[in-house]
């Protein structure tokens, strides 16, 4: 199966600043994938680029769709939550139900009242008089009721507490994936998000810095601990980063020589926030 | 239902001033019937009955007209700008719903749905007050208000002034679109300033005012163009009250110049323009979602 989202030398200036420096990256069906970068790497432009919301230089298919030409036709098989709190105060929950439902060919009205029954939101209550919270399970009803092929989530939990995010992610793993489904997910709180993900993607300066699958990072990389007598025999194996840890520095490798590493101290694997640190940093903390 | 009859029940449910303003001077105009001194009220029995019901009419739709103008020229240059301005935008561009059709939503909304709503405000506050006026004034007064050849006529006049102004202000209307959707703040500022820019740079580099001239023509050349204004074409009474000849018109069928207004280069000019103003609000729209 082709890619679903293909991206050829994207790149976006905001006057002088540039956003996104000729990004080249696809997402396979399917797959979920972490859109991940520091602020200002230039996440949220790629996003706005792929649901047609930004014009952008370079080659971008969505779903085969050029997205700023066709985002009407797009979001019939896509849709998206672009940050949280975006639905207008004076809109009715009911009201928003039934406008989703007369323009949506997709939009599946029981299971948005289902997924809506389980929270103590009423449907003549206004944005205006909901929690943020509450706010984003509304956005999330109706968006997972589309049975749309593509997902994009930007920050979906900014400014949300840790139960309204908690609620937030397990409605989304419980009640919307399965493998028809393929998400891009943008976050800056990679650890929120890590169990979820089959693939990463690391943007750093408007360029993807990593793509990789989270299987591949598992394999691809290992970290060791070492004490500072062993320091010098690990450098030689040629650590892509150092960092020091309560009297020891552990070092991260790619494609490492797993025995000759054991002999030197403790190996694992690497988490995506580690190596994200690493890559984003580069050499030595 | 289709898309366009959800995004006019949207607009109805965020503005929803659209019906609170006329449902609340048609209100104001039922009390003042209701509990105002109208038994004071007298007129000279020279006076043409058909006059005074006129002037009745026209003083209450007229009244109507000039309060759904300012309504309608704040709502088009707040309708795209709200969206951007509480990030809603990022919800409305979720649904499968083109640009194009979101603005001319918002355009049919301005020009076609709030003068409808004007139109039965009016309509139904006139025979309210009507029905009051005939118990509570002079029985003179009260027969003047119910000439049904005049109701008649006012409905097809108000239809008329709806559809000639509709396309008379299509440049207007549009241009206040195109603030609504480019504007990052102060849109009614934004609204304002270009015109009167205009005008004065070209006063100060050429000494001429095309551009003034031209807005003005605009502005108030509609009446000019939709109604006949000589003397001599329509039906009219001549009544002397005491020392004065008052002319009064029997019927507005001789005043409509319809064939003189779609006949004229101007209406069209404007027209085009307007057309050409909402490409560019819809090419706003669709590269600008911040506000």
């Amino acid at each position: 199966m082709s890619a679903l989202i293909e991206a050829k030398d994207l790149s976006k200036k905001y006057g002088t600043q540039v956003a996104l420096d000729r990004a080249n990256f696809s997402v396979q069906p399917g797959r979920i994938v972490g859109l991940i970068g520091p602020n200002g790497a230039g996440k949220t432009t790629a996003l706005r680029a792929i649901l047609g919301l930004t014009a952008y230089e370079g080659q971008l298919q969505v779903l085969g769709r050029e997205p700023l030409r066709e985002r009407a036709e797009l979001m019939r098989d896509a849709c998206f939550i672009a940050d949280v709190a975006v639905l207008p105060a004076w809109l009715r929950v009911d009201h928003a139900i039934d406008f989703v439902a007369g323009v949506h060919p997709r939009f599946r009205r029981d299971r948005a009242t289902a997924f809506l029954a389980k929270t103590d939101i009423t449907g003549r209550r206004r944005m205006r008089e909901l929690s943020k919270g509450m706010k984003t399970q509304v956005h999330l009803a109706l968006t997972m009721a589309i049975d749309a092929q593509l997902l994009v989530l930007d920050e979906p939990t900014l400014g949300l507490d840790i139960l309204a995010r908690r609620a937030f992610y397990d409605a989304l793993v419980n009640d919307y994936m399965d493998e028809t489904r393929t998400i891009l997910i943008t976050t800056h709180q990679v650890e929120e998000v890590e169990n979820l993900l089959t693939d990463v993607l690391f943007i750093d300066k408007g360029r993807i810095v990593l793509d990789s699958s989270l299987d591949d990072i598992a394999t691809r990389y290992a970290a060791v601990a070492v004490a500072v007598d062993k320091l010098d025999a690990a450098r030689a194996e040629k650590p892509f980063y150092e960092r020091r840890l309560l009297g020891k520095v552990v070092l991260y490798f790619e494609q490492p020589n797993l025995e000759k590493l054991a002999a030197l101290g403790e190996v694992h694997a690497l988490s995506v926030a580690d190596l994200f640190v690493a890559k984003l940093s580069g050499g030595a903390e | 239902m289709n898309t366009n009859i959800w995004l006019i029940r949207r607009e109805f449910w965020e503005n929803r001033a659209i019906w609170m303003i006329p449902a609340i001077l048609g209100g104001l105009m039922v009390l003042t019937a209701l509990f105002g001194q109208v038994n004071r009220i007298s007129i000279p029995l020279q006076f043409p009955s058909h006059a005074v019901g006129g002037g009745f009419l026209l003083a209450v739709g007229g009244t109507f007209f000039v309060v759904m103008t300012v309504y309608s020229t704040w709502y088009l240059l707040d309708c795209l700008y709200a969206d951007r301005k509480d990030r809603s935008i990022l919800f409305w561009k979720s649904m499968p719903i083109s640009d194009t059709t979101t603005v001319m939503s918002k355009l049919a909304t301005a020009l076609i749905v709030i003068p409808a709503v004007y139109f039965v405000a009016a309509d139904l506050t006139s025979l309210l007050m009507a029905f009051i006026l005939s118990v509570r004034a002079s029985s003179v007064i009260g027969a003047a208000l119910w000439h049904v050849d005049l109701w008649l006529q006012l409905q097809v006049l108000w239809l008329y002034v709806i559809v000639t102004s509709a396309i008379w202000y299509l440049p207007l209307a549009a241009y206040l679109l195109v603030v609504s959707a480019w504007a990052k703040r102060a849109v009614m500022l934004w609204s304002i300033l270009p015109p009167i820019a205009l005008v004065l740079a070209e006063r100060w580099l050429f000494g001429t005012h095309v551009i003034a001239n031209q807005l003005w023509e605009r502005l108030a050349g509609l009446g000019r163009l939709t109604f006949h204004d000589d003397a001599g074409c329509c039906s009219w009474v001549t009544t002397v009250v005491e020392n004065d000849t008052i002319r009064t018109p029997t019927s507005i069928w001789g005043f409509l110049n319809p064939g003189g207004f779609a006949s004229s280069p101007e209406t069209w000019i404007g027209a085009a323009v307007g057309v050409g103003l909402i490409v560019c609000a819809v090419q706003l729209r669709i590269r600008r979602t911040e506000a």
